[in-house]
């Protein structure tokens, strides 16, 4: 009743209400404050520290950060993860979108492919990574008969320990991986389009192509916003498939700044190190949403 | 002259489909030859494993691997890890993000904007950069080694992504109902627990299944932050076989076969609610 009283003041109400919201949301709200805010702030305080977390804490200040943008290792590694996040998201998105728009059309055992295709995203990514670590193995490896059996290759390839083509076997691997969330994305989009429009685009004559760029595509770009934000931050922070596959290498061939990260502080010790380029990663994670989201805006 | 129309259009319709099929085909084998193979693998020999000349189809059934999951392995206790991990994880985000979804769906508030907002942001986030301090603070509070300290972990990650899974779920129930009740007398939880949650269960399914997900095939936090073996989870246990001197493929293949199958059990189950899942949170943002 009480509460029946205070809703007829309108200030009570916007009081009352302001309140209530606090107290649903507080639980997340306090265990994000405690273990993201928390964490990421004291990763901030490390970054200005040299130091191995146990006796060694000596303030240096914006060292890293300086040394990350003089020191070529630093670029060296984000230039390779840029170029992998492409090639990754690129290849997500040609598969997606192909095996996408086969599946939205009505054909007999459509479930089943649906779920084929779904597999690789409910394998776990040290599975995958050990999966094909064994398929590309140079000497009992399938991979390598199969292609010597096709006559492609007349000996034995060890694909993952050769600097040129361990980066181009992790990103295929990774395509293999990924594409079937942007897949289902662009299923759900393409079922978002309502069939009138693209009797409407017939009816005015539009062909096929036509159809496309003036139907699918617009209608696809809300989905596709968000999906290529999503997918290019998480395949940008990759770490377990390729750490489980090369650990970065031969050499640095695949040395992935998470990698790097993760080296510079669980090898090295350099903590403080480890935490200052994580966070320029992240800044530059943010940077690549805000640039999706600036070229993708809607007119 | 209509009629050879027709029959060309047919025509191309079934050279159109039987195209389809073959090329469905080539990439559903792309996915399968691979599944396979770790299957067949996980069923071979030691002899065979490391035959010349690949053995599809092993000749002997050999189960000897996957006795070795359960025996000196302990492969057992490391899947009882995991699933404590990724259910408890599970139970604190949907309980959370419910609670956060129901109160930004339904109440002005100061700052909802930025919360709405920090919730994106944490997508951004570099796991790597969070081990670092998440490993400093989880050992001054003695929750390494602990399976406590990775389902805190656990849930602090999915946290955000959940809570923005649920917002979009309150967001598609009508508010009437939520007036209708409170003209009623209802407090707001009683609105909340007896009236509006039962309207969700396919969006909590939907962010329980997400954050099991992620929780089972969870690695780098749980290699850092555990170290006893007792404890370790089994994608790091299954890893952690890569490293020894001797590498045993096909023991590998078995185990990672019996890590899959209860993800594949759960999509076969629920795969509407894992479809609404993934796109839920997207589609509507």
């Amino acid at each position: 009743m009480a509460s029946a009283v205070k809703r007829k003041t309108s200030s009570g109400k916007v009081q009352r209400y302001n309140r209530t919201g606090y107290k649903f949301i507080s639980p997340a709200v306090i265990m994000m404050a405690a273990l993201i805010v928390y964490p990421m702030l004291y990763g901030v305080y490390l970054s200005f520290y040299n130091t191995n977390l146990v006796n060694k804490w000596k303030f240096v200040g914006l060292k890293y950060y300086i040394q990350a943008f003089t020191q070529s290792e630093f670029y060296n590694s984000v230039f390779l993860t840029f170029l992998f996040m492409i090639l990754v998201v690129a290849g997500h998105f040609i598969v997606g979108f192909i095996l996408a728009s086969i599946l939205n059309k009505e054909f007999f055992g459509r479930t089943l492919f649906r779920v084929i295709f779904m597999l690789p995203w409910l394998f776990p990514e040290t599975v995958i990574a050990l999966l094909f670590t064994w398929i590309l193995n140079p000497m009992y490896g399938i991979f390598n008969s199969i292609l010597k059996s096709l006559g492609i290759i007349s000996s034995n390839i060890s694909w993952l320990g050769s600097a040129n083509l361990a980066f181009p076997a992790v990103v295929v691997v990774c395509i293999w991986k990924g594409y079937p969330m942007v897949m289902t994305m662009i299923l759900s989009g393409l079922q978002g389009i309502s069939s009138d429009l693209y009797e409407a685009a017939r009816i005015d004559g539009a062909n096929k192509w036509q159809q496309f760029l003036h139907v699918t595509l617009p209608g696809l770009k809300p989905v596709m916003t968000t999906t290529i934000i999503l997918d290019s931050v998480w395949w940008f922070k990759q770490y377990t498939l390729v750490y489980t596959m090369t650990g970065g290498g031969p050499g640095t061939a695949t040395n992935l700044i998470s990698l790097n990260i993760y080296g510079t502080a669980f090898n090295d010790l350099r903590f403080g190190k480890a935490a200052a380029w994580g966070i320029i990663v992240f800044v530059i994670c943010y940077l690549i949403s805000k640039v999706y989201r600036v070229v993708l805006r809607d007119d | 002259m209509t009629k050879s129309i027709l029959k060309t259009k047919k025509s191309r319709k079934i050279t159109g489909s039987i195209l389809r099929y073959v090329f469905l085909c080539l990439m559903a084998s792309l996915i399968l030859v691979p599944v396979l193979w770790m299957i067949s693998t996980a069923f071979k020999t030691e002899a065979e494993t490391y035959s010349p000349t690949p053995i599809w189809i092993p000749t002997e059934i050999s189960l000897d691997s996957f006795k070795k999951f359960w025996g000196i392995y302990n492969f057992g206790q490391m899947t009882l890890n995991s699933l404590v991990t990724c259910l408890g994880s599970m139970i604190i985000c949907t309980a959370f993000s419910c609670l956060a979804g129901y109160g930004v769906t339904r109440f002005e508030f100061k700052g909802k904007k930025t919360f709405m907002g920090f919730l994106l942001v944490t997508q951004m986030f570099p796991s790597v950069m969070l081990v670092v301090p998440f490993y400093s603070v989880l050992t001054k509070y003695h929750l390494t080694n602990s399976l406590l300290g990775l389902v805190i972990v656990y849930a602090a990650t999915n946290i955000a992504f959940s809570t923005w899974m649920m917002t979009s779920y309150f967001k598609s129930i009508p508010l009437e109902l939520d007036e209708a009740a409170r003209v009623d007398g209802a407090s707001s939880f009683t609105i909340f627990w007896k009236i509006i949650l039962p309207l969700t269960v396919p969006g909590i399914a939907a962010v329980a299944i997400f954050v099991l997900i992620n929780g089972w095939n969870e690695y780098m936090y749980s290699s850092v932050l555990i170290s006893k073996d007792s404890l370790k989870t089994l994608t790091v246990g299954i890893v952690s076989l890569n490293t020894q001197n001797q590498v045993h493929w096909n023991d590998m293949m078995a185990a990672s076969t019996v890590s899959c199958i209860p993800l594949i059990i759960l999509f076969l189950c629920f795969q509407k609610y894992f479809i609404a899942g993934m796109t839920s949170g997207a589609v509507k943002s």
